[in-house]
């Protein structure tokens, strides 16, 4: 319960912030549902009225009624109850949804903060249901779970009252049976559906990413023939997440039959007392009736509460998930470390780093100690997993060195901001990113106000501006998902060629050359050489092949399970 | 579990969910039994209700003579509480069931589209697709679907009883029964078309997402996460904009209805107010008694209530064809793997391909006329530019794809498959490598890892072959991913191993296995096809297949 609480408080605090139009919403909500029970209420009292002066008349007895009054009222909560119906909706999914696009760009900023290690960790697939599924349920939150019982309560203790103006018994009666079924529909309910709705979230995720793996391995299964085999594990999931919404649902229609049950119950029990006390002259029969028909429209309070609180599991997941995306490390704010002035290019010193990611026994480097010159040149070689990737982030600062220290120039890269750090440092790193976009859209990235002439002379560089004058599009030919309408070579090129767009002091270049014919990375080597001039430089590569396509070049070192030796070139 | 009904060619959204709903159709029609008969109870409890009253205040009836009148109002309170259970259950199996079906079809569906087309489309779009898309049709058979026939039975069954008890009420109320379909219309067509818009927002919307998400570390590195996250606000915000234009005239729809149904009360209660003062004096007004008064009153609302309960659902039919257009969307595109009766005419060829073209279908051909026989054992090199169609051929080998034109002749059966970037699946190492054959023995697994140079690793995890591995290799180096592929091929005993690129960005170390690996399955008698440029791939290859300009030319040493 003190988890349940410590989860949901930072997120009612932000939906809670803008009290006065949450108050405005409630506040519609409520007189809708008033003028309803009052325009019930007042029809009855009015027929009654009616009936018994028309047989007082019809008995020759005089009788007076005033028929404008109530007639009025008639009609002006019959209206009153339709525009506010249709005020209160806009208005409430107005409120819900200008915080959902807030809460949207709040959580993608959590993500920006992330370093590596954990990017690298979480798939995809799960960041979006974080981003859209989740944010969507903790949406639901205002105006499902926060709005409609705070509503209701309220309807129930004004409704009371009403009636205690006239029978205290009844509303007595009414007050315990009503608040008692208000009770059991939330916070019955939320404990009744919490296992099942939680799981629910979890299915429909685990379920996701086997669909993406079914789809993203497509080849392999379709090759191997093993679609079938990868489809019963979908299927298996599947039945397991319909049963679990099985018995979700038949709770939920349970919680509806409920409160017929009840109210109906109640209506009953308030025909008989209502009757007897215009029996004994307490009220009139004209009272009886009002308050025997308010009580009949008080089913419609509790409608909406027990689909929406059956589900406060699925809502709890979603905040448990969101809650983990929040930053722990320093923001971006508090880094004001400024990446260090200097031509040609800064230094690069690391004095005894190490680094292991969190959850692993063994670290992934340890005891390096490497000096780079100011605009010197260096290749770091090893074997895939020796810890190339996690070298380069060290020096790019986008992992903070578990011990010993890393410094560019004076600065530790650490703590600059992200903003610095991209203009200090340019990589290539293994992995590319593209995205589905055309080319020069992906090419600006590492350039936003460069012209079209900057994107061919850069794609010149890296000897794809022929083939991209083929492309009937040119520089707006398309990629496709993850540059997959590129083969992997011209998007490594691709990547490359974003590079010579900026410019960088420190510039780290993980495997320039691999997927191209020799030709193509003599080209590209001689367009980094021209490029590199007055930068540091530091190449990581698997061995070095060729040491002409690396000039320049003043020692290298190479990377053994997590070690440096010195070799020379 | 029996596949859904198979579309015709073209299908439309709505065809699609009438066909989907016949499916069920005997549990979504006890849904709406349940549904009318809950209905006839409250009908039946509310007519009580004003003939106690009457006894009661009128007549002035003793309390006690009539307890057997309160003990049937309760049984039926009871009853109607049951029907309704019923009606939800019901409805939400149904539900249940065709979501089922929907999916094993489309997967089904996507299979036939193959890897090919897959690699057009993004994979994050359609995982939406999948798994909200096909949950997004919940609600309209689970509410909506019932609801529908509720409405044409339930207000009919309370107009008639209206009628019994005053008629004049009775045509009032079907007087303005006409006008809310009509409306409703008016407005529902608005609506929907909105969702449309909304739904492929909403997918747009993750397709955005998925692909920022993946290159948060290039965003980073370019310091262009600022912009991206704006870009996800205006997303968003767009997203907003398009909702409330669609809630707009999704709640004036319902707005309507509880305009007819507030205009009702006070319409019937002036007319039977003014009836019981005798102050009218047409048609059976001057009849009416408090009995008869108090009970068209409480069922003029009741008449209306269940097109207010759909118009409350109305969004989840909008919801459901919106979700149905995207899904149809994906039925509806022709199947890229059409596999071939034939068998090659000579029984050493593998596969055979005669005057075929390969393209793409807004592309037009990559290569043309191609002439190929691959025998058993042959080791094939495919060079050529990147671009010049390498890829392409083997995808058509694969049968990921057809020939635009010509004939291809294959022998059924397993292909081992490599590429540039092998995929690993969510899940253990075991069952990655089980990917390519599922009933392979841990002994099994163990030696594959150990021929792909792996064994040193798997000796280092912690879990061994259950150690749990991410997307894309990540855990995995790249030349561990592509170690983890060659275990793969030699788990599978497919005759054909295609290759692509299979030593293009590895170590030294792992280059090495995959060659030493390539001699292995020669040795084996397999048949490669391998896009490489690799010189010492070269020299391994009894054939050499050059792609220029279009066409396929055999280089002969």
């Amino acid at each position: 319960m003190k988890e349940l609480v410590c989860a949901f408080r930072p997120w009612i605090f932000l939906l809670t912030r803008r009290r006065r139009v949450f108050l405005i919403g409630a506040a519609l909500a409520l007189t809708t549902i008033v003028a309803g029970l009052a325009l019930l209420g007042l029809s009855g009292w009015f027929i009654t009225a009616c009936a018994f002066a028309g047989i007082a008349l019809a008995a020759g007895l005089p009788s007076t009624l005033d028929i404008y009054v109530p007639g009025g009222g008639i009609r002006f909560f019959a209206l009153l109850r339709t525009v506010a119906r249709y005020v209160e909706r806009l208005y409430n999914h107005n409120a819900v949804l200008t915080l959902l696009a807030d809460l949207r760009f709040k959580v993608f900023g959590y993500l920006t903060h992330l370093d590596p290690a954990t990017l690298s960790r979480r798939r995809a697939g799960d960041w979006l249901t974080r981003l859209t599924a989740d944010i969507d349920i903790l949406d639901n939150f205002y105006l499902r779970l926060l709005m409609p019982p705070l509503v209701a309560l309220l309807a129930i203790g004004l409704l009371s009252l009403f009636i205690a103006l006239w029978l205290p018994g009844l509303a007595v009666i009414v007050g315990i049976s009503l608040g008692a079924l208000w009770a059991v529909l939330t916070l019955g309910f939320a404990w009744l559906g919490f296992r099942q709705s939680y799981q629910q979230v979890r299915d429909q995720s685990a379920l996701r990413n086997r669909v993406l793996d079914q789809i993203q391995a497509s080849a392999e299964l379709e090759s191997y023939q093993t679609r079938r085999w990868h489809q019963t594990h979908i299927e298996a999931l599947e039945a397991r997440a319909g049963a679990n919404q099985r018995r979700l649902a038949a709770k939920s229609a349970l919680g509806n039959a409920l409160i017929l049950l009840v109210t109906g119950v109640l209506l009953i029990g308030a025909l008989w007392l209502v009757s007897q006390a215009a029996l004994v002259g307490d009220i009139t029969s004209p009272v009886a009736i009002m308050l025997l028909l308010v009580v009949l429209g008080a089913g419609e309070l509790f409608t909406a509460l027990p689909s929406a609180f059956i589900k406060l599991g699925a809502s709890y997941a979603s905040v448990q998930r969101l809650n983990q995306l929040t930053p722990k490390a320093v923001s971006d704010e508090q880094l004001c470390a400024v990446f260090p002035e200097g031509a040609p290019g800064v230094s690069v010193t690391l004095n005894d780093a190490g680094y292991t990611y969190p959850a692993m026994l063994a670290p992934a480097l340890s005891g390096i100690s490497l000096e780079v010159p100011a605009g010197a040149r260096v290749a770091i070689t090893g074997v895939s997993g020796a810890g190339k990737s996690t070298l380069a982030h060290l020096i790019l600062g986008r992992l903070a060195p578990s011990s010993g220290s890393v410094m560019v120039g004076v600065q530790a890269p650490y703590a600059l901001s992200n903003d610095e750090r991209a203009n200090g440092f340019a990589f290539l790193s293994q992995q590319v990113d593209l995205f589905d976009a055309t080319l020069a859209d992906n090419l600006r990235l590492a350039n936003e106000s460069a012209d079209d002439e900057a994107l061919w002379q850069a794609l010149e560089r890296v000897a794809l501006a022929d083939w991209v004058r083929r492309e009937p599009q040119g520089l707006q030919t398309p990629v496709g998902e993850k540059g997959r309408k590129l083969s992997g070579g011209q998007a490594r090129r691709v990547a490359l060629a974003r590079l010579f767009l900026r410019n960088p002091s420190v510039v780290l270049l993980d495997e320039p050359f691999a997927g191209v014919d020799s030709d193509t990375a003599r080209h590209l080597a001689a367009s980094l050489d021209q490029w590199l001039e007055g930068r540091t430089a530091i190449y990581f590569v698997h061995q070095i092949d060729d040491v002409s396509l690396l000039p320049g070049l003043t020692y290298s070192h190479s990377l053994r399970h997590g070690q440096l030796d010195l070799s020379s070139v | 579990m029996r596949p859904a009904p198979h579309p015709p060619a073209t299908l439309t959204p709505r065809q699609w969910l009438k066909q989907l709903a016949q499916v069920e159709k005997k549990r979504l029609l006890g849904a709406a039994v349940c549904g009318v008969l809950a209905g006839a109870s409250t009908t039946g409890l509310l007519v009580g209700l004003a003939w106690l009253v009457d006894q009661i205040l009128v007549h002035a009836r003793p309390l006690s003579e009539l307890s057997g009148v309160f003990l049937i109002l309760l049984a039926l309170v009871g009853l109607r509480a049951a029907l309704q259970w019923g009606q939800e259950a019901l409805a939400f199996e149904a539900s249940l069931r065709i979501r089922q079906r929907v999916r094993v079809s489309l997967l089904d569906k996507l299979a036939t589209l193959g890897p090919q087309w897959l690699t057009h489309h993004q994979s994050g779009a359609l995982a939406t697709q999948l798994v909200e898309h096909v949950d997004a049709l919940e609600g309209y058979f689970a509410r909506f679907h019932p609801q529908l026939r509720i409405v044409l039975i339930l207000p009919l069954l309370i107009a008639a009883v209206v009628g019994t008890l005053d008629y004049v009420v009775v045509i009032f109320l079907l007087l303005s029964a006409p006008l809310i379909p009509l409306f409703m219309a008016l407005v529902g067509m608005g609506a929907e078309r909105m969702n449309r818009e909304q739904f492929s927002a909403v997918s747009r919307l993750s397709a955005h997402f998925v692909d920022r998400v993946r290159g948060m570390s290039t965003l980073q590195l370019f310091g262009r996460t600022a912009k991206a996250r704006r870009d996800v606000w205006y997303a968003t915000d767009e997203y907003r904009r398009l909702s409330m234009k669609t809630l707009r005239l999704a709640f004036l729809s319902s707005a309507v209805l509880e305009f007819f149904a507030s205009v009702a009360i006070a319409v019937v209660a002036m007319y039977v107010g003014f009836g019981l003062l005798g102050y009218l004096d047409f048609g059976p007004a001057s009849s009416l008694s408090l009995f008869s008064g108090l009970a068209v009153l409480l069922l003029a609302p009741e008449f209306f209530q269940p097109l207010r309960t759909l118009s409350q659902h109305y969004h989840d039919r909008a919801t459901a064809l919106g979700a149905a257009e995207s899904l149809v969307f994906i039925l509806n595109e022709p199947d890229w793997i059409v596999h071939e009766h034939s068998s090659p005419e000579h029984y050493q060829a593998l596969c055979e391909l005669k005057g075929v073209s390969i393209g793409y279908p807004q592309r037009g051909a990559i290569l043309s006329h191609v002439d190929l026989t691959i025998a058993r054992g042959d080791i094939l090199a495919l060079t050529g530019a990147s671009g010049s169609g390498k890829s392409s051929l083997l995808a058509l080998l694969a049968g990921f794809m057809a020939p635009q034109k010509g004939v291809r002749s294959r022998r059924s059966g397993q292909i081992a498959w490599l590429d540039q970037s092998p995929c690993l699946i969510q899940g253990s190492l075991a069952e990655n490598l089980r990917l390519a054959n599922p009933e392979a023995s841990e002994g099994m697994l163990h030696q594959a890892l150990a021929r792909a140079g792996l064994g040193e690793l798997l000796a280092s995890l912690p879990y061994g072959l259950e150690t749990p591995l991410g997307e894309r290799g990540v855990g995995l180096s790249g030349g561990q991913a592509q170690r983890l592929a060659l275990a793969r091929v030699y788990l599978s005993d497919a005759p054909l191993v295609l290759l692509d690129e299979p030593t293009s960005n590895l170590d030294a170390a792992t280059e090495a296995l995959v060659i030493e690996a390539l001699n292995a399955w020669a040795r084996d008698g397999r048949t490669l096809v391998i896009a490489t440029h690799h010189p010492q791939v070269l020299t391994i290859a009894t054939r050499h297949l050059h792609c220029e300009g279009g066409r396929v030319l055999e280089v002969t040493p």
